[in-house]
């Protein structure tokens, strides 16, 4: 019986067999000390312990090197990015989310939960309320994406019996538009290895490189290159680096859109490109038909928190020019905003009527401008408590007021 | 735990610490199949018991086909291990696809059958240990190799973290005897191992996640129509993002195992500079179709009874290669399609024994079988037949009226890249690596090494799991 298992079987390099014959009309070069043949020169036997040659190099000295280089490319990378006005901030990522989302079942159950798009997201800070309210609200807001599947997500979480405040961005939430839809999904199935990479991630590299954003990751850069555009393709510029977050998700617009024009400027042609009719939209009545389909489902989770005693809010944040004007043309209040609350039956607060939380600057139509966004949020949280959530009025529990 | 990951980087650096700590040999090996199971419950810790069942069964196997007497004795341990590794795939991995398929077929019976939907959870790399354990109880049962001596060396075999999860597909006589004595890496293995490493994650993380996966979605995962162009770029993007992905991990595997001290095979050899299929296959994911050959095809009969026997043989083991990739009867379609073409090479080969191809045709062939090979990736990556068949329009212009859905950038991606993988192929298809790095001046070494770890870090990626951990 041919034994394999013995340390004779070994073949080293520079002894390979003379017999070798590689592929079909190749095969390796005679004389060649690093060739060895694969388990498919070998039919039908035991296969021996396979070859692993070092090359010949001065593999120290390589290693040394290499690593200078890289330090010294990684420098200068960082420099760039911070010369252009980038600093080192966490990353919002599904990971992110998931810590936030992990404490309403950690013994946060009652806690004031912010749910929406970017405006939730951007426009409160999370310290003001904080110093307001006594308690840090958990943040579950995402960017570009309806909270619909995540209010459903916590209706269907005995645990959560809190507050909620649902930011309804009416071109998102009517569409149901989901830019980062995987959130959810990915708290479920988060494995110990991705937890453990997202501590680490938070607390070793996206503190100190500002790099490390991904707006900045390599292939994106390349990718808004000047390429030629291709004929037939409609231009389409992918949003860029609007906020800067910190740990527990406390987010507020980028700076640099409040402060650097050419920048702003690039933000308001981007959104401007989703307000012109695409070939690629629905028609109208499938919009509508879409937009139904978001009430229907909203009705039912509002009903299930509802039920355990939440206290639902919806929150329609501000916007501007042409970003309103879309809205106000592809979803009117009168239908789609009053149509929600009316299906719920729970309250809402639309920005046009509180004197308190118009007159802020929106840098690109809909994000507070980030040194505003405390005063905003103060605003905000004082119309809450005044007319939404008063400690000891029966408004307090949930129940619908007239649409103005 | 993938190893695109930081949390990997960590595991990794205390792996290695601990190795070179001096302790026993016999301590050395439990640190790293302690090590191994930490690595693989990083996923899902319950799973880890699978490890243990399918570790146990087969060395009890082993240990029984040893002391049987008689025939029938030595057949039933045998058999033993092959159901119970087989159930176990068979459970998690086409316990769904089997229960779909009936209840259609019922269906098409006029039976309403409605069986309920479980949600099974395929555990990583079980198609992997499930084939690198079966091949212990074989090679035992073929008078190939004798058992393992113990225990913790043969665990340690089933387990050890840089094959366990996406191979190569290691055979028992290949690792089993590095563990027989103690063995530590040479600071020179170190430091290529790391090289190795560099080389893998880069294939990884830049050329396959960063610059090939999105292109291949926008045309696979769409549902718009793809055109000639976008069709055909989508298809290169995807065999590039599939080659890089796998022969990525095995590269940062076998780089990760040489940091240790451990050889591990070849599982690809510059697969695309292949001249026939029957040359593919001895490049592509060589542990696995190797495997197929010595358990599956040889045993059916190999080319030993005929050619009809041999054709038979042939597609058998090229179908069922197909339903290990996944439980999808398009996978079943491309492990088909590369059986009909290796049983085509063959019958042309039987007419024309004589023939040799002159330089020219020698490359035009190779062109042909990429282009082939391609038309193959079609069914592995696309999710329905359906969709294979618009991609494979698009490919032959069939799709008129389809619109533009690549950007310009997209497309010099996907030329640069498969542009670079095929020269990069055809220059290196009769060396091999070590041979090519040895030739290359050492500035040049540092240089790329030091650019690919740049393009590693630049690329920021989001630690995505390899295409072959769902198989």
């Amino acid at each position: 019986m041919p034994s394999s298992i013995s340390s004779s079987d070994l073949a080293r390099p520079g002894s390979a067999p003379h017999e070798l014959r590689g592929a079909a009309g190749g095969g390796l070069a005679h004389g060649d000390r690093y060739a060895r043949q694969t388990a498919a020169d070998r039919p039908g036997v035991a296969q021996p312990v396979p070859l692993r040659p070092v090359p010949d190099h001065p593999w120290g000295k390589i290693l040394a090197s290499a690593v200078l280089l890289l330090v010294l490319m990684l420098a200068g990378w960082e420099e760039y990015w911070r010369a252009y006005g980038v600093r080192p901030g966490i990353n919002n990522t599904y990971g992110l989310w998931a810590i936030q989302r992990r404490r309403i079942d950690a013994g946060e159950g009652d806690a004031t939960v912010l749910l929406g798009s970017s405006r939730l997201f951007f426009d409160v800070q999370l310290p003001v309320w904080e110093g307001l309210d006594g308690r840090r609200p958990i943040q579950l807001s995402f960017e570009g994406t309806s909270p619909l599947k995540a209010t459903e997500d916590l209706a269907a979480d005995p645990k959560f019996t809190g507050r909620l405040l649902i930011g309804i961005a009416p071109d998102l939430f009517f569409s149901g538009f989901e830019f980062r839809a995987g959130a959810i999904r990915y708290t479920r199935n988060e494995s110990p290895s991705q937890r453990i990479g997202q501590w680490l991630s938070m607390h070793l590299i996206e503190p100190y490189l500002a790099f490390d954003d991904p707006d900045y990751a390599l292939q994106t850069v390349l990718a808004r290159q000047p390429w030629p555009q291709r004929p037939g393709l409609p231009e389409h510029i992918r949003v860029r680096k609007l906020s800067k977050n910190e740990a527990d998700r406390n987010t507020r617009l980028w700076s640099k859109v409040e402060t650097d024009p050419e920048y702003r400027a690039l933000a308001r042609r981007i959104w401007l490109q989703n307000f012109d009719p695409s070939p690629d939209d629905p028609s109208p009545a499938e919009a509508l038909k879409t937009e139904k389909e978001q009430i229907e489902r909203m009705v039912k989770a509002v009903a299930q928190l509802r039920a355990r005693g939440v206290k639902v809010l919806f929150v329609r944040l501000p916007s501007s020019g042409p970003f309103l004007a879309f809205e106000n043309r592809s979803y009117p209040r009168a239908r789609s905003w009053n149509g929600l609350l009316a299906a719920t039956g729970a309250p809402g607060l639309y920005f046009e009527d509180y004197p308190e939380l118009e007159g802020y600057t929106l840098p690109e139509w809909s994000h507070v401008a980030p040194s505003q966004a405390d005063r905003f949020t103060a605003a905000l949280y004082g119309v809450i408590r005044r007319d939404f959530w008063r400690p000891d009025a029966a408004v307090a529990s949930g129940q619908a007021t007239p649409a103005r | 735990m993938v190893f695109n990951s930081l949390t990997f980087i960590v595991f990794f650096a205390c792996v290695l610490a601990l190795h070179s700590l001096p302790f026993s040999w016999t301590t050395k090996k439990i640190n790293l199949a302690v090590a191994s199971y930490l690595f693989y419950a990083a996923w899902n810790p319950p799973f880890v018991i699978l490890l243990w069942v399918s570790t146990v069964v087969d060395w009890y196997a082993a240990q029984g086909l040893v002391k049987a007497r008689r025939p029938a004795a030595r057949h039933a341990w045998m058999l033993l291990s092959v159901i119970a590794n087989l159930g176990m795939l068979g459970f998690f991995k086409y316990g769904q696809f089997l229960l779909d398929n009936f209840s259609a077929l019922m269906s098409t019976l006029g039976i309403a059958y409605h069986p309920a939907h479980y949600d099974i959870v395929l555990p990583v790399g079980i198609s992997f240990y499930t084939f690198a354990t079966m091949s212990y109880t074989l090679d035992v049962y073929l008078r190939r190799a004798r058992p393992a001596q113990n225990l913790l060396d043969y665990a340690l075999f089933v387990t050890f973290f840089p094959h366990l999860v996406a191979g190569p597909i290691m055979r028992p006589t290949e690792l089993v005897p590095q563990f027989a004595e103690p063995r530590a890496a040479s600071a020179q293995q170190l430091r290529f191992g790391l090289a190795l490493m560099t080389l893998g994650l880069f294939n990884k993380i830049v050329l396959a996640d960063s610059f090939l996966a999105g292109v291949a979605e926008r045309i696979y995962d769409s549902d718009k129509l793809p055109g000639t162009l976008d069709a055909w770029a989508g298809t290169l993007a995807f065999s590039g993002q599939i080659f890089c992905d796998f022969a990525g991990y095995s590269t940062t595997a076998i780089g990760a195992a040489l940091c240790l001290g451990f050889a591990m095979p070849d599982n690809f050899r510059f697969p695309y500079a292949a001249v026939g299929f029957s040359d593919f296959w001895r490049r592509w994911h060589i542990t696995l179709s190797s495997w197929l050959r010595d358990y599956l095809y040889i045993p059916l009969g190999g080319n030993r009874h005929g050619a009809r026997r041999t054709y038979a043989a042939l597609m058998t083991t090229m179908l069922l290669g197909g339903l290990w990739h996944g439980a999808n009867w398009t996978f079943v379609a491309w492990g088909g399609l590369h059986g009909v073409y290796l049983a085509v090479e063959r019958a042309l080969r039987a007419r024309f024994p004589s023939y040799r191809p002159g330089p020219l045709m020698f490359v035009a062939l190779g062109l042909l079988t990429y282009t082939l090979v391609n038309v193959t990736w079609v069914f592995f990556r696309a999710k329905t037949f359906g969709k294979a068949w618009l991609v494979l329009c698009g490919m032959f212009g069939q799709n008129a009226g389809a619109k533009p859905l690549l950007t310009t950038f997209n497309l010099v991606s996907v030329a640069v890249i498969i542009g670079g993988i095929l020269i990069t192929h055809w220059l290196m298809r009769g060396r091999t690596l070590e041979s090519m790095v040895a030739r290359a001046p050492a500035v040049a070494v540092c240089l790329v090494w030091a650019l690919m770890a740049f393009a590693i870090i630049a690329a920021q990626g989001a630690g995505n799991a390899f295409i072959y951990f769902q198989f």
